[in-house]
């Protein structure tokens, strides 16, 4: 065990040493996490945001429909409408043309007319909403007027107004959704996650190619000590790395992590494991350069196809892209991570948890078995 | 007691025979050679010794034990100085030498006395806290040198240790070499350089083809070889020199130009009186012959007669 933890730290050391690569490692994924959360933000943004509504409105109408109007205009100019009225000389209708107001109404003792906007939609729907729930009220008071006309005037008691009110919002997304910071900040993290698979492909060779492993097998430790160690020691750099993402993210971004930060940490360093096992089993698989070469292509394939770069839905699907995206660890991990910190579902992360973990073992399992065939290293 | 003793060993890669049916024994305080041209076999015995490569058939022990079955006894009284640098260069002096002595079951202080000690002895000890990146060529080479002394192993395999070096650190490294062995290590010395060879060694094995062809002390290598004389011949320019014109002298076996110097080495049977022959053959083509010397066989006479090739070949 003192052999394995001895060439663990010594990659450990190794590895931060080597800072050019270290600096790729983590100031790449915060400076495109930076760029693309600032500016894609509004891709990610599900509200709109109205402003301040202008109604015209020529009231000619008297006794409880004009008091009761007033009482209305008086508690939607709390929300931001503002009813003005119609001065002599202006033509409302034209108004609205010129698109001077969201709306033009017209009231009298027989009813109420409104016009619309067409270029203010929605600003058109929200007061048409609004006035009916004010005419919807009006009716039921001048039906309780007919048969108890004292008790008219607590229908539009203002403090009653205010407890029940005109807006009542209701969302259809009831659950919190991904900022463009939060969304990179998960993504860029899963992504410097599966980069362990770079760098582990060069891990037994670095000791061929730096001329150490002849000392190494001199030495009295057993290959699967060099083998034990040298993984340990990548995954712990690794995962070292995502979690700088991850502490940046959060507090120097601000990004959302959710109530489980270290079942997220667990589901990441799942994925570093793997994608270190993912790069060692190439490398024995794979002679030389093609093995780095393949292992580059993947991570950059999965990368793009997995959502690192822009969201992706869902990959259910049966076309050759929904395929290949499903094939991502980055797809996998980050829907997961995505489920788990925003539906919020903490059994969203076991699924990934399992996979990562199974691929793992399943890769280390054909590196030992191919290391213990080839002679040295 | 045998240091290394080494019986039938044989390594094939698919067909090709790298090392075939070697047999050889060192002893106790040796500074063995072991010489061979590139390809000969010496650095794939090295690499079985040091458990790099699995031997085909044979067997190899180290202090009377077999290497396949007390293989930690074995390394642990192994030091290995590989021909290509085998250092960290993004580590430091210390963290190279403490790395490769942790490795060998030494901790905490007696690691730390180690270390200082091992980098003393190859006189490194004011640069413990340089990187090998910022070293010299010469510097690096001890460096490689004191990552195998640490754990103090009984027997060191120096492969090549002086190769591409300024003379002032391959004489350091020659000195280390010979205080090591008086220290009571046994050492296995390969080198390109046949007069590194001839000034160290206390006895040599000619590989070629795999075989051991010849082994003993210098005296006794030289003394096998009576058939050949060695000339040499100091001219004013190579230039005229007709190479191809010498060969086809009656006696002559090879004619090498000396890459430093305007020299002529001729190795040729001493039965045949052919010298007059060669000095005019040499004035014929226009060469201005400066100094003619007949010289007793050396190593490099044993080497070329029995491989029929030049050690840097």
């Amino acid at each position: 065990m003192r052999n394995i933890l001895t060439i663990a730290v010594k990659e450990i050391k190794q590895d931060f040493r080597d800072v050019r690569t270290l600096v790729f490692m983590l100031a790449f994924p915060l400076v495109l996490m930076l760029i693309l959360g600032l500016a894609l933000s509004n891709a990610f943004t599900n509200s709109v945001s109205l402003g301040e509504m202008k109604v015209l409105v020529k009231n000619s109408s008297s006794g409880v429909l004009s008091t009761a109007f007033e009482t209305f205009t008086g508690e939607m100019k709390k929300s931001g409408i503002e009813f003005v009225s119609l001065k002599s000389g202006m033509n409302g209708v034209e108004e609205i043309r010129q698109n001077h107001y969201a709306s033009y109404m017209e009231l009298s003792d027989s009813g109420i007319s409104l016009y619309g906007n067409n270029r203010s939609a929605i600003e058109g729907n929200v007061i048409q909403g609004m006035l009916q729930a004010f005419t919807d009220k009006y009716n039921a008071a001048a039906a309780v007027a007919k048969i108890e006309p004292a008790k008219v005037s607590q229908l539009f008691d203002t403090d009653s107004q205010s407890r029940s009110g005109y807006i009542k919002e209701t969302s259809i997304l009831a659950n919190r959704q991904p900022g463009s910071m939060d969304y990179y900040a998960l993504a860029m993290s899963v992504m410097v996650g599966l980069w362990g698979a770079m760098s582990a492909v060069r891990l037994i060779r670095s000791e061929i190619t730096r001329g150490t492993a002849p000392r190494l097998a001199a030495a009295p430790v057993r290959r699967s000590e060099v083998f034990a160690g040298k993984v340990l020691g990548s995954i712990v750099q690794n995962f070292l790395c995502v979690l700088i993402v991850v502490l940046v993210s959060k507090f120097a971004f601000g990004a959302y992590w959710g109530e489980h930060l270290w079942l997220a940490l667990l589901l990441l360093l799942t994925e570093v494991v793997m994608a270190v096992s993912l790069g060692l089993g190439v490398s024995y698989l794979f002679k030389g350069n093609a093995s780095s070469g393949l292992i580059m292509l993947f991570v950059q394939l999965a990368s793009f196809f997995g959502g690192a770069y822009f969201p992706v839905g869902d990959a259910s699907g049966s076309s050759v892209t929904s395929y290949i995206t499903r094939m991502s660890p980055i797809y996998w991990t980050n829907r997961a991570l995505l489920e788990m910190v925003y539906k919020p579902s903490v059994s969203a992360a076991w699924p990934a948890i399992s996979l990562n973990i199974g691929l793992a073992v399943l890769l280390l399992a054909v590196s030992a078995v191919l290391m213990r065939r080839k002679e040295g290293f | 007691m045998n240091v290394l003793e080494i019986r039938g060993l044989t390594k094939k890669f698919g067909n090709f025979i790298a090392v075939d049916n070697m047999s050889l024994t060192i002893g106790e305080g040796e500074i063995f050679g072991f010489l061979g041209a590139n390809g000969a076999g010496k650095s794939t015995t090295i690499n079985m010794i040091s458990s790099l490569l699995r031997p085909t058939s044979g067997e190899i022990k180290i202090l009377d034990k077999d290497i396949a079955k007390m293989s930690r006894f074995a390394k642990l009284n192994l030091g290995i100085v590989p021909q290509d640098l085998a250092i960290y260069e993004d580590m430091t002096a210390y963290e190279n030498v403490s790395f490769f002595g942790g490795l060998y079951g030494l901790r905490g202080a007696e690691l730390k006395a180690r270390t200082e000690e091992a980098l003393e002895f190859v006189g490194l000890a004011d640069k413990v806290k340089g990187y090998p990146k910022n070293f010299s060529g010469g510097m690096k080479r001890r460096l490689n040198i004191a990552c195998a002394l640490a754990h103090k192993p009984k027997l060191i395999i120096m492969d090549e240790p002086t190769v591409g070096i300024d003379p002032q650190s391959r004489n350091y490294i020659l000195n280390s070499v010979r205080k090591l062995n008086e220290d009571g290590c046994t050492i296995i010395y390969t080198s390109h350089y046949m007069e590194e060879v001839e000034e160290i060694c206390s006895r040599i094995a000619i590989v070629d083809h795999g075989k051991i062809i010849a082994e003993g002390t210098k005296e006794q290598l030289t003394a096998t070889i009576t058939d050949v004389k060695d000339i040499r011949i100091e001219v004013k320019s190579l230039v005229e020199v007709a190479e191809d014109q010498l060969r086809l002298i009656p006696g002559v076996r090879t004619v090498k130009l000396d890459d430093h110097e305007p020299v002529i080495r001729i190795h040729s049977d001493a039965a045949v009186d052919n010298l007059n022959r060669i000095l005019k053959q040499l004035m014929d083509s226009g060469a201005e012959i400066r100094a003619v010397e007949e010289q007793e066989p050396n190593l490099e006479t044993v080497f070329l007669t029995l491989t029929g090739r030049n050690l840097r070949d």
